[in-house]
């Protein structure tokens, strides 16, 4: 009863959102709460897309009409199949396991020396730095790419690992604020010093207690990480060459062809991606073990 | 091994507040007990001897070798932190043998010497266990045994009982006391509850606003301060102020009281120091130091009874066994000590 309210809100909405939609949600909400419907909203339009491109990629034909007909699994082989998305599915598993090492290499000791920054002005200097690359748009740091590497000097235009340094560049920020924001909570410079006391060196303290400390906020960090990276289309689609094209970049040439075969190519992706989210869900849970009450 | 401090003086960056020209020794196997209030500068003290802080003038000996430019990791104190700082993603046994792990100590070693110092301090079966499902009382038992394990040159407490409850204080003092004596180790015991350092402690020293005050043995401490501040701060006390009649008198606001001789001029200005449990009840037969006043609030806690009594503006403290009614107090002279300014 509850799913059919809503969506039959959602199908009015549409047609008089204006006028009608503000009444449906009050008279919804005095039977079953303001909350049940917001959510099922949310999820309405959160996982219908996601529902029709599963149903699209089954159905033999689909035109002009709100569900597709017959079964089959022909786009699922055809894709399996074709070259250019094998060759891009691997790419862009090579760029996500490649962003990810290098992020970590990069990430760990740029979160301490902010965490740690003494000078106020130093840290906010660096978190401006660090963060830059959210503010900016993937395609203006794209350009800034094809401007200084299709010069004669730095002719790496297309190669895999100019995408590689795209994609550390874009991902960076959003794993140095997890561990940033995690090693504020961790009591760090408390037990660091007492590690001191007891006669670590400054490696020692690092790779002893703050490394296995942040572990968990790594591991959500480089998940969100390789779920960013692995869809990452804007900055990919400027700076990949011929064959360095990553799964998203290709992904765009099969929405020109058949509706079933796109929808398929599109599943491998999201179902990436969900795998990605589920996993990082569950480190992120099991992050709160080490906290402080 | 002894710890000596000699001229330590240290003020915090842009500010006037630090420790000033600080001296004493930490004999071998003593417990010296750093109290004073909040701010008065023992954590600094114990950051300069720990080699968290450099002291800006002074020196620090380690068993007579100067410490004083060497790092905190190079120092090989045994530090108990106010919050135990366990590492939390480490188990019991894996915490206590850290510092041996830093010493390159093989692993197996490692665990049996763990295991052995988990048994000192009675946690025997815990070594696998994780500090955050441990009480109080266990994680602190933890951190002794990792600041005991390396053989440190001295063991430096900062608080290490302030997060525990009454009962369990108690409960640990006593362990800690006896880890101490086992280990034979010098020990500096920072508290700011002076009943904890008057129990445990051989020698106390009384810091306020970054000087040390009086260090004396407990008792020593507490029948003869050198300053009102002092004589406030350790143990309970009537402390009035008065003036010197003669060198056996002294006027106190209800009156005057006799004194065993005492050298300070007449005239002079002093804190008139009297212990609660020194006061008599009942009049003298001399009437000798007697004050007549009003029981104003009588508190009987079992095997002590405490009251207060009430003359004028001033409030005389008692402590008795006694169960009668108190009609009057009186004050033997010798248990009148005056403090000069």
């Amino acid at each position: 009863m509850l799913t059919h309210n809503i969506f039959l809100g959602i199908l009015l909405a549409s047609r008089y959102n204006f006028f009608i939609l503000p009444l449906i949600i009050y008279f919804l909400s005095r039977q079953i709460g303001i909350m049940y419907i917001v959510t099922g909203i949310y999820l309405f339009y959160l996982f219908m897309p996601l529902i029709l491109l599963l149903i699209g990629s089954f159905g033999s034909v689909w035109m002009n009409s709100l569900l597709p007909s017959g079964l089959t699994f022909q786009w699922y082989l055809d894709l399996w199949e074709d070259v250019s998305f094998r060759n891009a599915f691997m790419v862009s598993m090579k760029v996500v396991l490649a962003t990810c090492v290098l992020s970590t290499f990069l990430s760990l000791p740029l979160a301490y020396a902010l965490h740690k920054g003494t000078s106020k002005g130093v840290k906010i200097a660096g978190r401006v730095a660090f963060l830059l690359p959210i503010a900016v748009p993937p395609v203006v740091l794209a350009f800034g790419f094809i401007l200084v590497f299709s010069s004669n000097a730095l002719p790496w235009l297309g190669s895999i690992w100019l995408l590689i340094a795209g994609h550390v560049i874009l991902t960076l920020p959003y794993l140095l604020n997890t561990l940033v924001s995690d090693m504020r909570h961790l009591r760090l410079d408390e037990l660091e010093l007492a590690a001191e006391c007891l006669g670590a060196s400054f490696f020692e303290r690092f790779m002893d207690i703050i490394v296995p400390l942040v572990r968990h906020s790594l591991a959500s960090g480089l998940i969100m990480v390789a779920a960013l990276s692995i869809g990452e289309f804007q900055l990919s689609n400027l700076v990949s060459g011929f064959l360095s094209r990553n799964y998203p970049v290709v992904l765009l040439q099969a929405f020109y062809g058949a509706t079933g075969f796109a929808c398929a190519a599109t599943v491998v992706l999201l179902s990436l991606a969900i795998v990605a989210a589920f996993s990082g869900a569950l480190t992120a849970r099991s992050t709160s073990r080490y906290r402080r009450k | 091994m002894a710890i000596q401090i000699k001229n330590v003086t240290y003020t915090y960056p842009k500010t006037d507040v630090g420790v000033f020209d600080v001296n004493m020794t930490i004999k071998d196997g003593e417990i010296l007990a750093v109290i004073g209030s909040s701010g008065s500068g023992k954590t600094t003290l114990l950051k300069l001897i720990a080699g968290i802080l450099m002291p800006r003038k002074g020196v620090i000996l380690l068993d007579g070798k100067d410490v004083t430019p060497l790092p905190a990791k190079d120092r090989q104190l045994g530090i108990v932190f106010q919050s135990y700082a366990l590492f939390p993603h480490m188990t019991a046994w894996q915490n206590i043998s850290y510092p041996l792990k830093v010493r390159k100590v093989p692993i197996t070693e490692r665990r049996r010497l763990a295991e052995e110092a988990l048994e000192r301090v009675g946690l025997k079966g815990f070594a696998d266990r994780h500090p955050l499902t441990l009480s109080g009382g266990q994680q602190q038992r933890i951190a002794l045994a990792r600041a005991l394990i390396f053989q440190p040159k001295a063991l430096l407490l900062d608080e290490p009982l302030s997060a525990l409850d009454a009962g369990l204080r108690g409960e640990m003092r006593d362990e800690i006391q006896r880890l101490q004596r086992e280990y034979h180790i010098a020990t500096m015991h920072i508290t700011h509850d002076q009943e904890e350092a008057l129990s445990m402690a051989d020698r106390i020293a009384v810091m306020e606003s970054g000087k040390v005050i009086q260090l004396a043995p407990p008792q020593e401490l507490y029948d003869f301060p050198v300053t009102c501040s002092v004589a406030r701060f350790v143990g309970k006390s009537n402390l009035w102020e008065g003036v010197v009649r003669s060198h056996k008198s002294v006027k106190v606001p209800f009156g005057e009281l006799k004194t065993a001789p005492h050298s300070y001029p007449v005239g002079n200005n002093v804190g008139v120091l009297v212990r609660p449990e020194r006061v008599r009840i009942g009049a003298h037969p001399d009437n000798t130091n007697t004050v007549r006043g009003v029981v104003k609030r009588d508190r009987f806690m079992g095997s002590v009874r405490l009251f207060d009594i009430v003359i004028g503006k001033s409030v005389i403290m008692g402590e008795t066994g006694i169960r009668d009614s108190i009609d009057a107090v009186h004050i033997p002279p010798d248990s009148i000590q005056l403090i000069g300014d």
